[in-house]
């Protein structure tokens, strides 16, 4: 087995974009391959992860579409779709190529425009992801699935409104010295918990924004990776699992089975715990979901992660950081390029080079959800020193 | 409200081969792949796993907020999850008591009991 590293990494701003679906894509390529030094001759493949621009922009084939408007000529290609875990599964299909031995070298992206669609397109394209013949029927929606969530971890765990309230507050505040964060203004306890219900009981700032955006990175295998870097960051190990189908599906709503399930093989993989991570990005598309997320990947025990935020315990000066970037609640959603987009603020952390960077950061996690909690991929990843 | 009568029958049904029972349609047995379901009604008194009021509605459901999806076990020894519909109940919440009403085009609906 081949180890893999990222060699380069590229990403748009998150936020409101005028460009097409398949410029953000190109922009994130070529800036990617731009940050290191690599001809495009010498790239295997191309592995794009994007959810819905074939029904918001009409336009699909976006694989092949941007390796040829980057001069990757010839080359296989592919899109992946996962709903927000698109491009986490983009990454895990590249990391396994070159693990196996079937690439050296690929290039891997993820994209997504959202912000140009008419209210009606955009709900529909979202509520795809959910099981049209149960969940969907009720009427339930993304944000209704994560306030069943927060209502049931409420009544089990007697976490408090403003507990929860205070994962947005984190987000916000880290996102406000992120340059490709959508949001970049602060928020109090006060604004969430008294901004409009969504789906009882989250609220309009326990939601994350939708957005446009693209990122991306390029995979070698280690023993070339060093020729296109100084700086190769290893992918220590990485997860991907399905989960339930729908609300009912769960025994307990409170753990989605995708992460635990992903983490352990990722955990596995790395030959690390919980406890050997330094830095977070997880998949906080709901403040109630960062809470569950961090139980479910190992980091607190059960009923303790909404005391653990307000606590301070994942700021980024804080005994672990979680989102440090601001997260999906501050940089915004843009479905498809989510997953590249916390694989490239964890690789800036494992550099020593983010905004918001966590002291002596030496291994990263990045964490990728979609749906009702149907599929999750983790990655680990570590610094420089690691390969 | 308490002196109403039972409530409907909930229309459950079962894997014939293994016994697992459904509340949602299956198509094949998750349990041992069959492809055959019997009716297996059951006690229509349920109870609220979690509940949630849906204020921001998606695509086919505007204009009809806001409206109450929850996560219900019903039955009674023998009981399946399902999500479904609560009528005009803004105020039931986990472990409370609910009874089915009906099956409207394909979603399960329930009040508070
Ligand atoms: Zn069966």
């Amino acid at each position: 087995m081949n180890d893999v590293c990222v060699v380069g990494m590229g990403s748009t701003e998150f936020g409101v974009r005028d460009e097409r679906i398949k410029e953000l894509g190109i922009t994130a390529v070529a800036r990617a391959l731009r940050s290191c030094d690599i001809d495009r001759e010498d790239v295997d493949a191309l592995y794009l992860g994007n959810f819905v621009a074939g029904m918001l922009e009409g336009q699909e084939t976006l694989a092949p579409l941007v390796a040829d408007s980057v001069g990757l000529s010839g080359i296989p290609t592919m899109k992946t779709e996962g709903a927000c875990a698109s491009s986490g599964i983009a990454f895990r299909q590249a990391y396994q190529a070159i693990r196996t031995g079937v690439h050296d070298i690929v290039v891997v992206a993820g994209v997504e425009r959202m912000t140009n669609a008419e209210t009606p397109e955009f709900t529909r394209a979202l509520g795809s992801a959910a099981d049209h013949g149960t969940d969907g029927a009720t009427g339930l929606t993304f944000p209704g699935f994560y306030g069943l969530v927060l209502d049931r971890y409420m009544y089990e765990y007697g976490a408090t409104r403003e507990q929860v309230a205070a994962v947005s507050v984190k987000n916000r505040r880290n996102g406000a010295s992120n340059p490709r964060a959508r949001f970049r203004s602060p928020v109090t306890v006060e604004d969430v918990v008294e901004s409009r219900l969504v789906a009882d009981p989250l609220r309009l700032y326990d939601c994350c924004p939708a957005a446009d955006g693209g990122a991306a990175v390029v995979l070698a295998s280690a023993e070339v990776a060093e020729s296109f870097t100084s700086a190769p960051i290893p992918v220590l190990g990485s997860g991907h699992a399905t989960g339930r189908s729908a609300a009912y599906r769960y025994d307990d709503l409170t753990t989605l089975e995708a992460t635990t399930l992903a983490a352990e093989e990722a955990y596995d993989a790395a030959g690390l715990s919980p406890s050997d991570v330094d830095v977070v990005e997880l998949h906080d598309c709901f403040s109630a979901a960062e809470i569950g997320d961090s139980e479910d990947l190992g980091f607190f025990e059960k009923g303790e992660g909404a005391a653990a935020v307000a606590e301070g315990r994942t700021a980024v000066d804080g005994e672990l950081p979680i989102n440090p970037s601001g997260g999906l609640l501050a940089k915004g959603h843009p479905v498809g390029a989510t997953g590249i987009g916390q694989v490239y603020e964890v690789c800036l952390q494992l550099l020593g080079e983010h905004e918001n960077q966590v002291d002596g950061a030496e291994v990263g996690l990045a964490h990728n959800l979609g749906g009702s909690g149907a599929v999750s991929t983790v990655t680990v990843l570590g610094g420089p020193s690691h390969v | 409200m308490s002196e109403s009568p039972s409530p409907p029958r909930f229309p459950a049904t079962r894997c014939p081969d293994c016994s697992l029972l459904y509340g949602h349609e299956a198509y094949v047995c998750r349990e041992c792949g069959s492809e055959t379901f019997e009716e297996a009604p059951l006690d229509g008194n349920g109870t609220v796993y979690a509940r949630t009021t849906i204020r921001v509605p998606g695509s086919g459901q505007q204009g009809k907020e806001p409206f109450e999806v929850a996560v219900v076990d019903v039955g009674g020894a023998e009981s399946v999850r399902v999500t479904a519909r609560i009528e005009d109940n803004p105020g039931v919440g986990p472990d409370d008591p609910v009874e089915f009403v009906e099956r409207r085009e394909g979603v399960f609906y329930f009040r508070a009991a």
